[in-house]
């Protein structure tokens, strides 16, 4: 019947304009073309003058939050491109100790800028431009000295969990996916928020804008990638761009220990 | 001497309301535009000279706050999904010579408002109700004596009726 099938379609696109009447995030799942999507540009905007003018203004919360990271990532910029002596010792002939550009730092993530910044030594960026090349190319990025720093005992770190670390120059965690050990950045590659493991889910979830990566630190919840595996469980409309991969310290396990190689702080 | 804001921060601290407001004007729910008000920054903190005119610089940060909120939106009408590397190196807004192109954040408002004159009555009501009042489907329903059900297909033709009557937005 074509109220029937009406009805179905008003109920579901009814789920976008709850979201969106919630205050909520609305979804592109509940938009099925683009007749759907223009209507629901228009709910936008209806919605968001209804609110005018008090309604339209910002969470001074957020606004703070967001000028920290901002400084953070001006001076973590400038750092970079302006790099303290950090250490006396020479950067080995042929190499540069300071190769990123600003972009690439953004890209990895705002802490892992302020980490570089600091001597980060021994990492090396996962993502890899466009023409396969992984950024900075396959050295590490920064030249200079790093250790082992014990992070974990492996009794603590069963198959499906995750560990938070902290060393000086690196927060992360190291996780146990099906018996493999990885290192990973806690700092989301989008604008550098902090990542929370979630057991149910076997990720590493941004609370802030709702990215999500695996525990091999790709980004899970890329509509893309999701489309194409159909495997993903998450909400992957919640980030519906490409972000790159996160960064990924050397791991190793020893003596029933985990170990990660980190800077020098 | 860590408390004087640098010039990037005097930058965010001149725009970042209005940007924000920009957005949310664009895309009706605040998860959204403090993403792309996010979006915005990250942007300048990395691409903008904050030695550029104050005119040039708003300009320069309303355009891409322009094009944010057109990739957002592309998200909803199906088109190829875009990766990072779309927001990055070809993102950037040209620069069209200076002349300064501040948008008024209040056009979206208007032309919807005006949308809504143009409305048959009951299509009218039953988005006031929603969108003006915030009120529930049942409540919707039950003001106007109908079903929910009704009330969910008369505010998905209101809608549809609302977006064939209007002119795509800007952004």
């Amino acid at each position: 019947m074509a109220d029937d099938e009406r009805r179905d379609e008003a109920a579901r696109f009814d789920g976008y304009l709850e979201a969106l009447l919630g205050e909520g995030r609305p979804s592109p799942e509940s938009v099925a073309d683009r007749d759907e999507a223009e209507m629901a540009r228009l709910a936008a905007e209806l919605a968001a003058s209804a609110q005018a003018p008090a309604g339209t203004e910002p969470d001074p919360a957020f606004v703070e939050q967001l000028r920290r990271r901002m400084r953070e990532a001006d001076a973590g910029i400038t750092a970079v491109r302006t790099p303290p002596p950090v250490r006396s010792q020479p950067a080995p002939a042929g190499t540069s100790r300071w190769r990123l550009s600003r972009r690439d730092v953004l890209r990895a993530g705002m802490g892992a800028a302020a980490g570089l910044a600091a001597g980060l030594v021994g990492i090396t960026l996962r993502e890899r431009s466009e023409d396969g090349e992984p950024l900075g190319g396959t050295a590490p990025l920064v030249a200079g000295e790093g250790y082992w720093a014990e992070v974990a005992a492996m009794d603590e770190l069963p198959d499906g969990t995750a560990i938070r670390f902290s060393t000086a120059a690196f927060d992360g965690f190291v996780v146990n996916d099906g018996g493999t050990v990885r290192a990973l950045s806690s700092v989301c590659t989008h604008v550098g928020c902090t990542l929370h493991f979630r057991p149910d889910w076997q990720d590493l979830r941004c609370t802030w804008h709702g990215a999500s990566f695996d525990l091999a630190g790709r980004l899970a919840s890329g509509r893309r990638a999701w489309r194409a595996t159909g495997a993903y469980r998450g909400d992957a409309s919640a980030y519906p761009i490409e972000l790159p991969d996160l960064v990924r310290p050397r791991v190793k396990v020893e003596n029933e220990r985990v170990w990660v190689w980190t800077a020098q702080a | 001497m860590a408390t004087d804001p640098g010039p990037f921060e005097k930058v965010y601290d001149a725009h970042v309301v209005g940007i924000y407001r920009f957005v949310y004007a664009r895309v009706g729910n605040h998860p959204d535009a403090e993403d792309l008000t996010a979006q915005v920054f990250v942007r300048a903190v990395e691409q903008l000279d904050t030695e550029r005119e104050p005119g040039q610089i708003a300009a320069w940060l309303y355009r891409v706050a322009h094009n944010a909120t057109a990739d957002y939106w592309r998200a909803f009408y199906r088109l190829p999904v875009i990766g990072a590397d779309h927001v990055a190196p070809g993102w950037e807004p040209a620069d069209d010579g200076g002349r300064p192109r501040v948008e008024p954040d209040d056009r979206a408002a208007v032309r919807v408002q005006a949308l809504l004159r143009r409305l048959p009555d009951q299509y009218r009501r039953v988005l006031e109700l929603r969108f003006l009042e915030r009120q529930s489907v049942a409540e919707t329903a039950r003001i106007m004596g109908i079903t929910n059900g009704n009330a969910r297909v008369l505010q998905y033709r209101a809608l549809r009726r609302a977006a064939l009557l209007g002119e795509p937005t800007d952004g």
